[in-house]
């Protein structure tokens, strides 16, 4: 029964999008409701796995054998896909209603849902592989998509470089994928995650490595981080579903998969550890000064992935992927209540010129208030249920101290930037031109931002008591350990609120280096895009006509033979050239002999 | 002695004489360059064939084939003068040392 359901699942979509009746209006209203009723039989293997906790290996179509390398098609069911699914319809099914109401006035939107819908396709896939061909395949469909998506609107040039910026950082990440195929085929002869764990080889650091880039390069870590941010020119409902709940969830989420074999490995726990912690201060650096409100959810969602690496890093998966699930609603709360602030203010996104919302548009304030709260780790809201557990056992395991320090401090940043949001955004004086109408009253808007602040306040609490812990969490703990994410939290609020506060008064007359730093991204971008292209065309260039044409075709052989010819021709001879003089005297020496001779 | 190997013979030393004494231009000087390769060639055909020793008659093509290297090196020197000094005329060959 737990088999066939999930299989179902995974048809329903794919059947609507078989029928290709998109010319018609109600393709889109179709396509809500088969996420509705998938989310809706989603949860029938997962309630039956959470009474039972029987996993289940699903193995049905064998596609091919190449020499000792069986390839078939096969879903594994655990705790983490059966967990996964079901959110992710919902998320999607919200998402699908919201931008029904956002992309009204899109003539494409029938494409727009269908893509929408791929995309999800492509995601389940990913989350529910069980070998890593499967995987890799959803990967590759969560990227592509990915790119369709966010050069949505392609008209718009700084669409298209977002979008292809976002393929090439996911293509380096890629690199690293094949590599970890390519090293389980040679060593293991197998795809099937099964297989892998159970001979549990003793020199993976190779593997892993790769893995780790595959991940930095889907989630966003440091070093292939500006995709992210450049990623907010594709419409909201996008930003909400790909680059907050999901898509950028798949790195974290194959890292947790091979969570086995990264218990044994410390090598890659601790770079994973500096790795997140890196990525989690820069970008929380980078989401304090900026001015475009979806740019600083975004760098949010980049510093929240960086915690979860964090977690893996300090050997809690399960953690991590709590976080990771409620992540996903509060997240795309927050963007989806941000894009209703968008379209609203009629296409404003600079929160210097938003205000006074917390009066006119009452439930998408309420929703970013307590968006915000989950997600800097409130008590017994949702993000407290993860975050929370994840700060004390990082306080209390033997790991790094400034990776633990920095991963505090951004923390704090967490609650700073959030602060700024809706300091900026909902309180104080309208800054927006006066004309625009604020209107909230479309239930497609609402209620999906209903629901998930309903996740949001619920979620955590819900998946924390149902599932079992696979880890001891450390019960005891000093009591300034206990209460460290929240007085971090607390600090980053208080300061956050004066500075906001002083801005009535205060004004600089220059930007300081430190504030320029935190708006342009760190400058990276500024870098790295200019750097390195201009560093490889200069070298082939210099390859093909210098080295090539000029030096060993022309000037190896041909020139240097003259030149050196000519210095010594020039040094040794003394001949003064008078040929008739030595013609005629060789002329007289051979009459001479002759007549002798003779 | 054959009456005409002495004509050969004496036709090679007329064009051996005519390459040593000339009087202004180069090129007279290599062409009698070749009229000397061009005895040389006809005496040789000539031996070859009234010895009746079939094997040396190879000698008189691979005569033809350095004769033609060396006239091509013979014309690549003259137009390096001639690009030089603008005529060919011996006198200047002992000018504009390099």
């Amino acid at each position: 029964t737990l088999m066939l359901t999930s299989l179902i699942i995974l048809t329903l979509p794919i059947i609507t999008t078989l029928l290709q009746n998109n010319k018609t209006n109600c393709f889109l209203y179709i396509t809500k409701t088969a996420v509705t009723y998938a989310f809706a039989i989603s949860l029938i293997p997962t309630l039956l796995f959470i009474q039972s906790n029987q996993e289940a290996y699903i193995s049905n179509w064998h596609w091919m054998t190449i020499h000792t390398l069986k390839l078939s098609m096969s879903f594994k069911l655990d705790f983490f896909s059966l967990t996964f699914m079901p959110i992710a319809l919902f998320i999607t099914w919200s998402i699908m209603e919201f931008s029904l109401w956002y992309m009204h006035s899109d003539p494409h939107i029938n494409r727009f849902f269908k893509y929408l819908l791929l995309f999800l396709i492509t995601m389940l896939i990913l989350v529910s592989a069980n070998n890593l061909l499967q995987l890799f395949m959803g990967w590759e469909g969560v990227g592509i998509m990915s790119f369709l998506l966010i050069s949505w609107w392609h008209g718009r040039t700084d669409a298209n470089t977002a979008a292809l910026q976002a393929m090439l950082y996911n293509r380096i990440g890629d690199m690293g994928f094949i590599m970890m195929m390519a090293w389980f085929t040679i060593h293991l002869n197998s795809w099937e995650f099964q297989q892998i764990f159970l001979t549990n080889p003793k020199n993976t650091t190779l593997p892993l490595l790769g893995l780790l880039l595959a991940s930095a390069g889907k989630s966003a870590q440091f070093g292939l981080h500006p995709w992210l941010p450049s990623a907010m020119e594709g419409p909201t409902p996008v930003s909400a579903l790909l680059h907050s709940s999901t898509m950028v969830m798949a790195g974290v989420f194959t890292l947790i998969r091979f969570y086995p074999l990264m218990e044994n490995n410390l090598t890659i726990q601790t770079s994973t550890l500096c790795l997140g912690a890196i990525t989690t201060l820069f970008t929380a650096i980078c989401a304090l000064t900026q001015n475009d409100i979806k740019k600083i959810i975004a760098l949010s969602t980049s510093s929240q992935l960086g915690l979860m690496m964090v977690t893996i890093g300090i050997n809690q998966p399960h953690l991590a992927f709590i976080h990771m699930c409620t992540h996903a609603f509060f997240k795309a709360m927050l963007f989806l209540s941000s894009g209703s602030i968008i379209h609203n203010l009629n296409n404003e996104q600079d929160i210097r010129k938003m205000g006074g919302l917390y009066k006119t548009m009452p439930i998408t304030s309420t929703a970013i208030i307590i968006g915000s709260l989950a997600l800097t780790g409130m008590p017994f809201l949702t993000g407290f249920y993860s975050k929370d557990p994840i700060i004390e056992t990082a306080n209390m395991s033997y790991i790094n101290t400034w990776a633990l320090l920095i991963t505090l401090i951004a923390v704090s940043m967490t609650a700073s930037y959030s602060t700024r949001i809706i300091f900026f955004a909902l309180l104080g004086q309208p800054r927006y031109p006066p004309l625009t109408q604020v209107n909230e009253n479309n239930p497609y808007l609402v209620n999906p931002i209903k629901r998930l602040i309903l996740g949001s306040i619920f979620m955590g609490f819900l998946i924390s008591m149902n599932t079992i812990p696979h880890t001891t969490p450390q019960m005891t703990m000093p009591p300034h350990l206990k209460f460290m994410a929240l007085a971090v939290t607390l600090l980053g609020f208080t300061v956050a609120t004066e500075l906001n506060n002083m801005t009535h008064n205060l004004m600089f007359k220059q930007p300081s280096r430190m504030h320029t730093f935190s708006t342009m991204l760190g400058y990276y971008p500024t870098t790295t895009h200019r750097i390195l292209p201009y560093l490889s065309l200069t070298m082939s260039q210099n390859l093909a006509t210098t080295i090539m044409d000029s030096i060993w075709l022309e000037k190896m052989i041909p020139k240097n033979l003259t030149t050196m010819q000519k210095t010594a021709a020039s040094l040794v001879s003394n001949q003064k050239g008078l040929m008739k003089l030595y013609f005629l005297s060789f002329l007289l020496s051979i009459t001479l002999g002759l007549l002798i001779a003779l | 002695m054959p009456y005409i190997y002495i004509n050969i013979i004496l036709a090679f030393v007329i064009s051996l004489i005519g390459t040593l004494i000339y009087r202004s231009h180069l090129i007279s000087s290599l062409l009698c360059l070749e009229g000397m390769i061009l005895s040389l060639f006809t005496l040789n055909a000539l031996l070859s064939l009234n010895i009746n020793f079939a094997l040396s008659t190879i000698v008189p093509l691979i005569l033809l084939v350095f004769a033609a290297c060396e006239a091509a090196v013979g014309l690549a020197l003259l137009i390096i003068i001639s690009n030089t000094y603008g005529l060919d005329y011996v006198q200047n060959l002992n000018l504009l040392q390099c």
